[in-house]
């Protein structure tokens, strides 16, 4: 890096990000809470700025990342501490495609993929990922170009398939960590050593490429952190328990950037420590996140990126709260396999437990006990077309919950990052049906 | 004479009526892959499930959204519907998302009557992929002990392993030389896809057979390729011939990409797994793009072929991730390709067939 990037890396990343980028994102989150005129919702949390403020100089140090460290582009279930120990800059492809879907400018982008032969029937944040590396565009300015591939399959076999289009686009390695999917209760211990004995084997990929090895100690200290983090927002989701609910599933959605994409660094778990501080804050003044909450609901599968407020204000006229999702909750739940004694063994639990890795059974079963611990009235899956894995079981689950545990359930079909799938009119019937049915 | 005239092809009910009246058991077996030595050497048919097309879709519609591909909704719809009873277990490998929500929804919302047994293909093409796979067949092996009832012997096993090696190789033979085996396709795959039901020593027999037929001359027609799942419905072979080309190698995932090398380990299930996971690339055991991408190259140098025709299921995602590159590698190259979507429960539309009839007069 020459004198003049590193004084310009330093000028905007951090001066200029931590000064007046800083300042405007917390003028503008207050004047937005100062001009709150929602008569059904509290206005966001104080802590959003600092949400902004995380993922903006997160995506500015992307900026610059290629001449200051390696990067590594990761899916979301992919045990990142290891690269983040060797200290890779990590991307997101995932949490990016989101960004653009709440910007509403995805599908602008995936038609770029389209054009250049990517089918409508794919994944829409795999489109919108190939429609920025086809066009450059991103409404985050620029994506660092990535030196290694890591995917984990405990999403999607859908990660494989995408991961494998980047590593031939960049000519670069891809670190495959599979896992086997668990039909039954346990996973097999020989799933189990299969994973161990991956995670063991890219550990001199990564370093190879990194041209560091890998201290133990930083691992540990990364470790540390992330079983932090994770815990602090498990034990946000769970003060939803509490009703009024003092923050809603919108609000998670919105809030959990940092635990996908920067897990394992200090900021993060500050970030939470002072998140829990504010939603304790709410309990404590008795604030819900729906004004006059009457019911409270449960959202499965992953959020509509492009319609979070619709849904926000369209459920909270009607005193409806979402305020548990099998989604967030995810990031939660793996924290009790987080032992940062236990090493690498520690990140194979957590890699093949992830949710998206289980049976459709365990899912009900998990919905089942948030409908009783969060005392929910009623759930809406998201049949998410792009979302096979997460979706695939949900219609037998929804017949289950009505049957079974008497709970109104709709199956609300969508996309999370393509608005070409969200038929407004059939969404605002179907959703005004429901909740008249929960009011009976 | 005909290689046509000279094999009486079985039907798939009366190989398991035949097996079963013999005190054997029947599987029925989700694409793609899986370990059909293992289950000969229980005494175990597999008869292999794709789709089937003709069923009726309601059935797993009522359980599968819209934007589930139809071998998966088929599947699930020849279940419910009884169309598996003969059958004495359900096997399901996991091949893509949507066979590992479909084995996992047997096991937990719709159970058949028989077991249901899925098991995990590892990706990555790694050693520790071979090792895993080998444990997951024992795994395997003890469920089908407690089925079966019985307890099959290494060598028996290995046994059963040799006649799997062999039929496989009369089969790698056969397509290799279909070009001089007097066969239109539709009947060709006709033959080649008893392999998903018929036990290895039958398919052998007729294998032998047809090479000690006398066959004369060479097939002519457009060389083509087929890339793809499945040839569903078996019409397409009928309209590729009627256009005047003929299908002179495959991709298919039921087909040329199970054409599995002998093994070399002397531990059956390390075998049985180094055969299954060393087979040509495909995305189901995550080979790189850039592998099928060579494959389809030295098929084409082998073969003359003109052009590969994209043959692909709706709403199979493994499948559309590749295309793209395929073929765009294929066109540097100045081969030619179409890209055809169907649902295997429809016949081929007249949209399909005139864009297949514009591809053929393209590489005429």
């Amino acid at each position: 890096m020459s004198i003049i990037d590193s004084l310009l890396y330093h000028w905007n990343v951090n001066i200029l990000s931590h000064s007046l980028l800083r300042l405007n994102i917390w003028l503008r989150a207050e004047i937005s809470r100062a001009s709150w005129k929602s008569k059904y919702l509290a206005p966001p949390l104080k802590i959003s700025w600092l949400n902004k403020d995380l993922v903006t100089r997160h995506w500015l140090r992307g900026h610059y990342a290629n001449q200051r460290h390696k990067v590594a582009w990761v899916t979301s279930g992919a045990p990142t501490e290891l690269l983040k120990a060797l200290d890779y800059f990590i991307v997101y492809p995932e949490n990016h495609a989101a960004i653009c879907g709440t910007a509403r400018v995805a599908v602008d982008i995936m038609s770029v993929a389209e054009e250049a032969g990517y089918s409508q029937d794919i994944c829409s944040y795999a489109r919108t990922d190939f429609g920025t590396l086809l066009s450059g565009k991103t409404p985050v300015g620029k994506l660092p170009r990535p030196d290694l591939l890591l995917a984990c399959t405990n999403i999607c076999q859908t990660v494989l398939f995408w991961y494998r289009v980047l590593a031939r686009h960049f000519n670069i390695p891809l670190i495959v960590i599979d896992t086997p999917f668990v039909y039954h209760s346990e996973a097999t211990e020989h799933a189990l050593q299969f994973v161990l004995r991956q995670l063991e084997q890219a550990i001199p990929v990564a370093e190879q490429v990194a041209g560091k090895s890998l201290q133990e100690r930083k691992l540990k200290e990364v470790g540390r952190l992330s079983k932090m983090a994770t815990e602090l927002w498990l034990e946000i989701i769970e003060r939803n328990q509490h009703q009024p609910a003092p923050i809603s599933v919108i609000d998670q959605f919105i809030q959990m950037a940092p635990i996908v994409e920067m897990r394992g660094d200090a900021e993060t778990v500050d970030f939470y420590a002072a998140m829990l501080k504010e939603v304790d804050e709410r309990i404590a003044n008795g604030i819900g996140a729906v004004k006059g909450e009457k019911k409270r609901l449960l959202w499965d599968n992953l959020p509509i990126w492009y319609r979070l407020r619709y849904l926000a204000e369209f459920l909270g006229e009607n005193g409806v709260a979402i305020v548990a999702s099998t989604y967030t909750n995810a990031w939660g739940e793996l924290a009790r396999y987080y032992d940062v004694e236990r090493g690498l063994e520690s990140l194979a639990l957590a890699c093949i437990y992830v949710i998206l890795n289980r049976s459709t059974g365990h899912k009900l079963k998990t919905m089942q006990r948030m409908i009783e611990e969060y005392h929910l009235d009623g759930v809406i899956l998201h049949s998410d077309r792009s979302c096979k894995p997460y979706s695939i079981g949900q219609m037998d689950q929804r017949d289950r919950l009505i049957r079974e545990f008497e709970k109104p359930a709709l199956l609300l079909e969508a996309d999370h990052n393509d608005f070409r799938c969200f038929a407004e009119q059939q969404v605002a019937n179907r959703l005004a049906a429901f909740v008249e049915m929960l009011e009976r | 004479m005909t290689a046509e005239n000279a094999v009486l092809i079985p039907r798939r009910s009366e190989v398991a009526s035949a097996f079963k009246q013999q005190g054997g058991l029947v599987a029925a077996v989700l694409p793609i892959h899986y370990p059909r030595a293992l289950l000969l050497a229980f005494n175990i048919l597999p008869m292999e499930v794709w789709g089937p097309p003709r069923v009726d879709v309601s059935l797993g519609s009522a359980h599968l959204q819209p934007y589930v591909c139809s071998v998966v909704r088929n599947a699930l719809s020849f279940i419910l519907g009884g169309g598996l009873d003969v059958a004495d277990l359900i096997m399901v490998p996991h091949a893509c998302d949507s066979l590992q929500g479909l084995g996992s929804i047997l096991l937990d919302f719709l159970p058949p009557k028989q077991p249901v047994i899925p098991f995990y293909l590892p990706r990555g093409g790694s050693q520790q992929g071979e090792v895993f796979f080998a444990e997951e067949l024992r795994f395997l092996y003890q469920r089908l002990e407690e089925i079966a009832g019985i307890s099959p012997s290494n060598e028996t096993i290995m046994k059963s392993i040799q006649w799997e090696e062999v039929a496989d190789e009369l089969l790698a033979r056969l397509h290799k030389q279909r070009g001089r085996l007097q066969f239109k396709d539709h009947d060709f795959y006709r033959l080649i896809r008893t392999r998903e039901y018929l036990p290895a020593e039958d398919f052998i027999d007729i294998a032998q057979s047809i090479f000690d037929a006398d066959y004369e001359g060479q097939q002519e027609g457009i060389p083509i390729i087929l890339s793809g799942i499945v040839p569903e419905p078996m019409g397409l072979l009928k309209t590729i011939s009627e256009f005047g080309a003929r299908v002179v190698a495959d991709d298919l995932a039921c087909c040329g990409r199970r054409l599995y090398p002998a093994g070399r380990s002397e531990d059956p299930f390390f075998r049985m797994a180094e055969r299954i996971l060393g087979g040509p690339p495909d995305w189901c055991r995550g080979s790189p793009i850039q592998d099928r991408l060579d494959h389809l190259h030295r098929m084409i140098d082998a073969t003359d072929a003109r052009g590969v025709i994209f043959y692909n299921v709706k709403f199979c995602e493994p499948e559309l991730f590749d295309l793209p590159d395929l073929r765009q590698g294929l066109g540097d190259l100045g081969v030619p390709t179409v890209s055809i979507e169907v649902d295997i429960s429809d016949p081929l539309s007249s949209q399909a067939t005139t864009r297949i009839e514009a591809f053929f007069e393209m590489i005429r």
